[in-house]
């Protein structure tokens, strides 16, 4: 294999984890706080039609993806509202969620079929990823390096901070959280919101690095296996990294068969593009294989809070 | 004036069937307010997609039509969801059911005889019942969450129907295009009502729901399945085993899935072609709520989501709203139901503030 391929293949893959490494991130801090929010997928999904829509009209990427993270967080509080206000089943909340995001982004998706968009530029000088090596560290979006950032920040709150501190007890334990005397709710709603955010900055990498042009449901269940990350990372930020670019070599094996190229002629297209999906599975079981129970997820994951009763 | 939220001793048997109503109702209102906001014919839309194929007879061969099979998955989705068994991959089960009568119609295309069409359904049957027994087992035997697979192999089975209907089962004589041949009259669904477009799979919809509502509410089955979900150490103390429990709500849920897929590309489509997904799988997650997981309530709740199907198409054509609006109105319809659950374990109460001593001049 040579250098040039191998170095693409990386930056492929980096770039195929990154709107699933968001997405996690987001949902690990909602998980943490004891809350599971399957409306991943919704909320990346808006979060990609308004960052197109806004680059679009502004020509400005960042205006772009401030928009997404604003719009998915805004949505994100019907889920909010409805789990943590008036205590509603929160897997049926979350796929109400889903699938309202599905139908705003079709909905409003429709008016930029078929327009291209200009991907987001590199921050760096040009110069600067000529030589493949140099690609491998300066070739990729904003987005990826913003992404790496964001691991680390989330990796800082939750081991070293006082907040971190609080928000992890109100999803081990809300009822000793509630008696020290903290919001349960208010920090839920916090961390709700923040994994909206993440998810909308997860959808808007599909306009801004991965498919330049209005597509229907282009997030293509990202969401989803985002949320089995969450498990995969065993709610740890850094696992969650090195899992999140495990699933982008699966789906960068995708793209090289597509391509064509050895083994691609054997076996059918349609097999390389299920492999993400059963790789998940597949992941699911070796994880449960080796944690006899799921003893590192949050006690209260899923669990209405209820103070007064 | 504040309001407190009090916990009823019973939950409300009257909440209980009239928040469904009201969400319905309200998702007109409020949908049509939020339309005219964002630059649509609100009211218009509200009209077309909610009234217009109730009012319109014509429209009622397509209600039955579209209701059906959202009625079979959802009468078996609720089986699952009482019991607290997650299968929200009915579209997946529902592909593979109709794959497996598919590969029955085309092993015995030049065939004829009244068995053919008990046979695809068997076929499609075990087609769902199999592709649930994946998540079934790997949740009995590894604990891994049957949400994610059940979901992960929804995307399977779309791309397991794109490689046969390109490949394998390719129409020989279609000129390359991705569909399979169409099947012989005896594959085909008969139409019951004459001159309509209403097939068996219609009765058939009506006769699950009713044996599921007998077995829900009569047997010992039914007894099962709610205490498991509401009290899973009560029925560990009465000796109902859990795993057997999520395989028997994940192969009812999957097995009725396989069933509606196989009514469907026997039924309205004729033949296999890659368009045949059409998201009944995920609609169907709504009207089991609607329904409140009740087999009648489904029935009902069905129709609904039939007559939003419908509407969205007449409101495509007459004032040109996208159909995606559609899946917007049904959001907001489970959204408007979840928000009501709390008034039937809830009663709202006007709290009176007692003024205090401090305060009284």
């Amino acid at each position: 294999m040579s250098p040039e391929l191998l170095i693409g293949i990386i930056i492929t893959l980096v770039g195929a984890s990154t709107p699933i490494l968001f997405a996690a991130l987001g949902e690990l801090v909602a998980e943490k706080s004891g809350v599971l929010n399957l409306g991943v997928e919704g909320m990346m999904l808006v979060g990609a039609v308004i960052c197109f829509a806004v680059t679009y009209n502004t020509g400005n990427p960042w205006l772009g993806i401030l928009s997404a993270a604003l719009a998915s967080a805004a949505v994100s509080m019907i889920f909010a509202v409805l789990t943590l206000g008036l205590s509603a089943n929160q897997v049926a909340t979350g796929l109400a969620l889903t699938i309202f995001g599905t139908g705003f982004s079709a909905l409003f998706g429709r008016a930029y079929t078929g327009k291209p968009l200009a991907l987001f530029k590199s921050v760096f000088p040009d110069a600067l990823a000529t030589h493949p090596l140099l690609r491998a560290v300066f070739g990729y979006s904003p987005l990826v390096y913003l992404s790496l950032a964001m691991v680390a920040l989330v990796w800082w709150f939750l081991a070293k901070t006082r907040g971190g501190l609080i928000l992890r007890a109100v999803g081990e334990s809300d009822i000793s959280a509630h008696s020290m005397g903290y919001s349960v709710i208010g920090v839920r709603y916090a961390a709700v919101a923040f994994g909206g955010a993440m998810a909308g900055i997860g959808g808007s990498c599909f306009p801004l690095m991965l498919t330049p042009q209005w597509v229907e449901g282009l997030t293509a269940g990202r969401g989803w296996i985002a949320l089995a990350l969450v498990v995969f990372g065993a709610w740890r930020p850094i696992r969650l990294l090195g899992g999140a670019y495990l699933f982008g070599l699966v789906m960068t094996i995708e793209l090289y068969a597509k391509a064509g190229g050895g083994i691609a002629h054997v076996v059918p297209s349609q097999f390389w593009a299920a492999l993400p999906y059963l790789a998940t599975i597949l992941v699911l079981v070796l994880i449960s294989l080796r944690q006899s129970s799921n003893t590192s997820a949050p006690a209260c994951l899923g669990k209405p809070f209820l103070p007064t009763n | 004036m504040q309001f407190r939220l009090e916990k009823r001793q019973e939950p409300s048997r009257f909440m209980l069937y009239a928040t469904p109503v009201a969400a319905v109702v309200l998702t007109m209102v409020l949908g049509a307010i939020i339309f005219t906001t964002i630059g649509f014919d609100g009211v218009g839309a509200v009209r077309e997609i909610f009234l217009t194929p109730l009012i319109n007879p014509l429209k009622w061969q397509d209600l039955a039509v579209k209701a059906s099979p959202l009625i079979i998955i959802a009468v078996g989705l609720s089986i699952g969801y009482r019991a607290n068994v997650w299968n929200i991959g009915a579209e997946g089960q529902y592909i593979v059911g109709a794959l497996a009568g598919t590969g029955v119609a085309l092993a015995t295309w030049e065939m004829t005889g009244w068995w053919l069409l008990p046979l695809m359904i068997i076929a499609g049957v075990a087609g769902g019942m199999a592709y649930a027994a994946v998540p079934a087992l790997l949740r009995v035997k590894f604990k891994v969450n049957e949400i994610l697979t059940t979901l992960m192999l929804t995307y399977v089975s779309v791309q397991l129907l794109n490689y046969l209907v390109l490949g394998p089962w390719i129409n020989p004589t279609g000129y390359g295009q991705a569909q399979t041949r169409l099947f012989n009259a005896d594959q085909t669904l008969p139409y019951i009502i004459p001159g309509t477009i209403v097939q068996l799979g219609t009765p058939i919809a009506l006769i699950v729901a009713l044996v599921a509502w007998v077995l829900m509410s009569k047997s010992m089955f039914g007894f099962q399945i709610r205490v498991v979900g509401l009290a899973p150490h009560a029925a560990r103390y009465g000796g109902f085993s859990e795993n057997r429990t999520i395989w028997l709500a994940l192969l009812v849920g999957g097995g009725l899935a396989g069933l509606a897929g196989v009514l469907e590309v026997a039924g309205p489509f004729g033949r296999m072609v890659p368009s045949f997904p059409t998201n009944y799988g995920f609609t169907a997650i709504i009207v089991a709520f609607l329904g409140r997981l009740n087999p009648l309530g489904i029935v009902v709740a069905g129709i609904v989501l039939a007559i939003t199907f419908v509407g969205g198409q007449v409101a495509q054509t007459t004032i040109g709203l996208p159909f995606p609006a559609v899946g917007l109105f049904q959001a907001m319809m489970l959204f408007l139901l979840l928000a009501g659950d709390i008034l039937v374990r809830y009663r709202l109460r006007r709290v009176v503030r007692l003024p205090a001593a401090g305060e009284v001049a």
